[in-house]
């Protein structure tokens, strides 16, 4: 008996109150905790694309977009213009709302009898068929609103507010859900717009956690209930895993740290890992406690800790370290999840080595639980027995057809696709997705990339620099629309010069032309109406295109093209925008991605070299590994599951999690070997013995993961999937290939040491 | 007895209309209808300063020249604006005709482009070059378009006033002018307004306007300037000033600057 085991049955009411206040004083935390949705926030605030925009924003005043859109078979129906009117006209008035674009708003410019007349773009409803006719040619020629706030088809229109920076997306969907109801109609009016994503996310993160979680743990109940048929089998595993979420979660607020979209992973993957410790502790409490044994209560409590604190606790820091090598992540709630998850597993692992034994020297000794083997899981026995047949008679076929299937899956990574689109969070037929698909497809675009320009703003050349720049971002297929200082002006040069005249349609070839141009607008538009264009003094420009595609590749295609374009341009300030927010996500996730693998692969192979004292050891335990990682991203490529913020965690939690199988056959392997057993009868009495305990292990890790299924996210729903197709991988690698590899290769870690007899 | 209190009567009664200030009697109409013309001068030239402030702090400041005439009985108010400064729109000339029955007409000249546009503008709550000054506050509006109410009085800056409410008599007015309600505090002595308050369309405070240093320029008319106007939009923090450096009053302006041929003589 370790003077330990005895410390922990003196000190148990310690033990016991300890953890159980901790984890509630930690729990008690919880309600304090706020969501974050914004994707920006998932950027450190130092990276360049936020930097830009948060510019852009001081320079310019929001830039967000709620949108309302109206649907209807024409939207130039006397009906809906009203209903459009009045929404625009109430919306205005909404706190929190900066700006409203829409059809009543946004201005026409025109040439008219030796006048500029800038006015409403729609100014009156029309009352006959002629004056809608008149209406619709205006609006067509007016490339300030067709395309972008009136559909080209008319089919659509948007009314679109600018919100103010400090505004929550709480209380301006609502007010404008408000707004939609009191001026009902006919039309269908659908809601658009990042806020209403963000509120969203931030009510189905709410939700996820309130469904996944029990329903998470109702199975997880089922599963102990079904592994030991015992009241302790089941509450004991399952205290230490409420400990643990109670524990991680409560630290989230105590980090002055916020719940992300991901964030909802962290206690399904404590239910689904943080068990495996209790589960073994339980298992062996069952082993011990066979019909008519000698020991008594607390002997049973000191036995299990001290039979099971080594390989627990190896296992459990193989899983931690993958899951911190998260850290590799530049994306703060991954790095924040890594570190959540991290603390709760040592929690588990801690609860599981002190608290379990602890409780279980107090309580009287439960019955013996016959473990019928026979009975039990005949289909299982047999096919543990099948696979050391395998193993034993054909290895090299083993080895060469993993490597063959892994190669023929791995044409799939070709075809991984790396998106950072929120709207994607969503099934196809979600409100979120169905307001950005109108708005990509009829609008004009629901993302946007800007780019600022810096200097006198009415010098000619970098008018005609801003016009030069947004006829490229035009031609391009993914630009929807675009909005530019310069576009104005030469919508003037057209109310001002005939057709024929030479500056009609451009720009003024004088400084003071341009000036006088902003001056004659002046006296008849609105002061903010080039507010979102151009600062107040004149010195900054916005240039702003609005993407139609949500595509992380094709956004990334227009920022290269235009980082390309502006290099070295004294002109140009800045290139910002949540586009490239977006897109700088992407590259973030596809770097943090090789980084954490990679990571987690070596430091998992060095833990493996330092457990068994060889470097054949971590190489051979690798193997499985990155077969699994490929599998998975070949996966991922055939069934287009996209690489995003929650399926880039996977790998390096693949690893920690999976890499424990290899390590329980590994060190039973080793035990059989020096007992005496060839390769061949090892690796099939491992088999049928530790094999048990692992697919078990895997099962447990499998089912707290498939309730994942049933999340609001899309990301998370596939981070699901993933997980059971990887952890399959790394269980059958486990006890097909590490096997055949052993019976291969005999290395020399797992060989028997020289008989001291 | 009987007619000792029917003379104390007419007694008390003279004493009382002779020691009242006659002004008592004005209704809040007339007090505005006066307040209107006091301001209104037969003719004059001006150099003046127009500053506008954004919600960073940041000014723009055009400096600009202008002679008034009026013109049938008063009615119509002819204005010739000259830009002075800054460079870029130098000579930039703005020519208005403001009448009191109808839209008004004005034409730009543009220098740069040597070309002189019309301007339509139906909405005299549109903003006056770029300002917090909207056309409704640059000329007097019509009448009839507005109930009115005397609240009481107060002193601004030491100014005995009146306080009055003017309320557009419909939506279209309110439209038109931008505001649902206007507070002015009219000076009772020199009828000429001391300070405004802006209700915008819902009812919410929108702009103040403080009116400083007011000069007699006609005395034998006893018409007035004043020489500051502040306007501060309180909703998104601009604010413009209305500076007037110089001021001539002149009856007699030549014709001939209000004329679109003139206007683009420069």
């Amino acid at each position: 008996m370790s003077a330990f085991a005895q410390k922990i049955v003196r000190f148990r009411w310690i033990i016991i109150i300890g953890f159980v206040a901790i984890a509630l004083i930690f729990g008690s935390q919880i309600p304090r905790s706020e969501i974050e949705s914004d994707m920006k926030a998932m950027l450190p605030p130092d990276i360049e694309s936020r930097i830009n925009t948060d510019k852009i924003d001081e320079l310019f005043g929001g830039t967000e977009m709620l949108i309302v859109i109206i649907k209807a078979e024409d939207v130039l129906n006397p009906e809906t213009l009203k209903r459009t009117e009045d929404i625009s006209q109430q919306m205005k008035r909404i706190k929190g709302v900066d700006k409203v674009l829409s059809l009543f708003e946004l201005k026409n410019i025109k040439g008219e009898e030796g006048a500029m007349i800038v006015k409403p773009a729609v100014r009156r409803i029309p009352k006959t068929g002629e004056q809608t006719e008149v209406l619709r040619k205006e609006i067509t020629e007016n490339d300030i609103v067709y395309g972008s706030i009136v559909s080209e088809d008319f089919t659509l229109t948007a009314v679109i507010a600018l919100l103010k920076t400090d505004v929550s997306d709480d209380f301006m969907v609502k007010e404008v859900r408000q707004l939609i109801e009191q001026n009902p109609g006919q039309e269908e009016v659908v809601i658009g717009g990042l806020p209403f994503t963000r509120f969203q996310v931030t009510r189905s993160i709410r939700g996820d956690l309130r469904r996944l979680l029990p329903l998470g743990l109702l199975i997880m109940l089922l599963f102990l209930f079904v592994c030991f048929k015992q009241l302790r089998g089941v509450v004991l595993p399952f205290a230490v895993v409420i400990m643990s979420i109670l524990f991680s979660m409560g630290l989230i607020p105590l980090l002055g740290w916020k719940i992300h979209v991901i964030s909802i992973l962290l206690p399904i993957m404590l239910i689904a890992i943080a068990n495996d410790y209790g589960i073994h502790l339980i298992a062996k409490y069952q082993e011990y406690n066979y019909e008519g044994n000698p020991y008594s209560k607390k002997e049973l409590a000191m036995n299990i800790f001290n039979h099971l604190t080594k390989p627990v606790i190896l296992t459990g820091l193989t899983t931690v370290a993958g899951m911190l090598c998260l850290l590799g992540h530049i994306i703060i709630p991954s790095r924040q999840l890594s570190v959540l998850a991290s603390a709760g597993i040592l929690f588990a692992l801690a609860a599981s080595l002190l608290f379990i034994p602890a409780v279980v020297s107090m309580l009287p000794k439960s019955k013996p639980v016959i473990l019928l083997k026979s009975d039990k899981k005949p289909l299982l026995e047999k096919m543990l027995r099948l696979f050391g047949k395998i193993v034993t008679h054909r290895p090299k076929a083993i080895i060469a057809f993993a490597l063959i299937s892994a190669l023929a899956v791995s044409v799939g990574i070709f075809f991984v696709i790396v998106d950072t689109d929120p709207n994607k969070y969503y099934p196809k037929d979600h409100p979120v997705t169905y307001a950005a698909r109108l708005v990509n497809d009829n609008l004009g675009g629901a993302q946007n990339i800007s780019v600022v320009f810096q200097g006198d703003i009415k010098e000619p050349r970098i008018m005609n620099k801003i016009d030069a720049m947004e006829d490229e971002l035009k031609d391009m297929t993914e630009v929807g629309s675009t909005t530019s200082i310069a576009r104005v002006v030469k919508q003037m040069s057209r109310a001002l010069n005939d057709k024929e005249e030479e500056w009609y349609d451009r720009i003024p070839d004088n400084r003071n032309a341009v000036a006088q141009y902003f001056e004659l607008y002046s006296m008849s538009g609105d002061p903010d109406d080039f507010e979102k264009m151009v600062d107040f003094p004149y010195e900054h420009a916005l240039l702003t295109a609005r993407l139609n595609t949500a595509s992380t590749k094709k956004m990334n295609h227009v920022i290269d093209r235009l980082r390309e374009k502006t290099e070295d341009d004294q002109d140009v300030l800045l290139i910002g925008g949540f586009g490239s927010i977006l897109s700088e996500l992407a590259h973030k996730i596809v770097n943090g991605q090789f980084l954490s693998l990679g990571l987690a692969i070596f430091v998992v192979g060095i833990l493996l070299m330092i457990l068994f004292r060889s470097v054949t050891a971590g190489l051979i335990s690798a193997i499985p590994l990155a077969l699994s990682i490929i599998t998975l991203f070949g996966l991922m490529g055939i069934f287009r599951i996209e690489l995003n913020i929650a399926t880039a965690l996977l790998s390096s939690i693949m690893i920690g999690v999976g890499v424990d199988y290899t390590i329980h056959f590994l060190w039973r392997f080793r035990e059989e070997r020096q007992n005496g057993l060839d390769p061949q009868d090892a690796a099939k009495k491992t088999l049928t013995t530790t094999g048990r305990g692992i697919v078990f292990n895997a099962l447990s890790v499998i089912i707290g993961f498939v309730v994942l299924f049933t999340s609001s996210f899309m990301p998370v729903r596939f981070f699901g999937f993933l997980v059971v197709v990887s952890i399959s991988s790394c269980l059958i690698g486990a006890l097909i290939l590490i096997p055949a590899l052993c019976i291969v290769i005999k290395p020399k870690f797992l060989e028997p040491k020289v008989l001291k007899t | 007895m009987k007619t000792y209190k029917w003379l104390s009567f007419v007694v008390g009664a003279l004493l009382v209309f002779t020691t009242l200030n006659p002004q008592e009697n004005l209704t809040a109409k007339q007090i505005v209808d006066r307040s209107f013309k006091a301001t209104k001068l037969a003719g004059s030239e001006m150099l003046s300063t127009m500053t506008i402030i954004d919600d960073k702090g940041r000014e723009r400041i055009r400096k600009i020249a202008s002679v008034t005439k009026l013109y049938d009985n008063g009615e119509t108010e002819k204005r010739l604006i000259r830009f002075l400064s800054p460079a870029d729109v130098k000579g930039t000339g703005l020519l208005t005709f403001d009448y009191e029955e109808k839209d008004d007409d004005m034409w730009l000249f543009m220098p740069a482009l040597r070309k002189t546009r019309r301007i339509v503008s139906t909405e005299k709550a549109k903003n006056f070059m770029g300002s917090e000054f909207t056309y409704a506050d640059m000329t007097p509006p019509i009448l009839d378009d507005f109930t009115y109410e005397t609240l009481g009085e107060e002193e601004v800056a030491g100014t005995p006033c009146w306080k009055i409410e003017m309320i557009p008599v419909d939506e279209d007015v309110t439209d038109e002018n931008g505001f649902s309600k206007r507070m002015s505090y009219i000076g009772k002595q020199d009828f000429v307004i001391r300070k405004a308050i802006y209700y915008d369309l819902d009812g919410e405070l929108h702009k103040e306007l403080t009116v400083e240093d007011i000069k007699e320029v006609d005395a034998a008319n006893h018409k007035y300037r004043p020489m500051h106007m502040i306007m501060v939009n309180k909703q998104n923090g601009r604010k413009s000033i209305l500076q007037v450096d110089e001021i001539q009053f002149n009856p007699d302006v030549n014709d001939d600057f209000f004329t679109t041929r003139y206007l683009e003589r420069y």
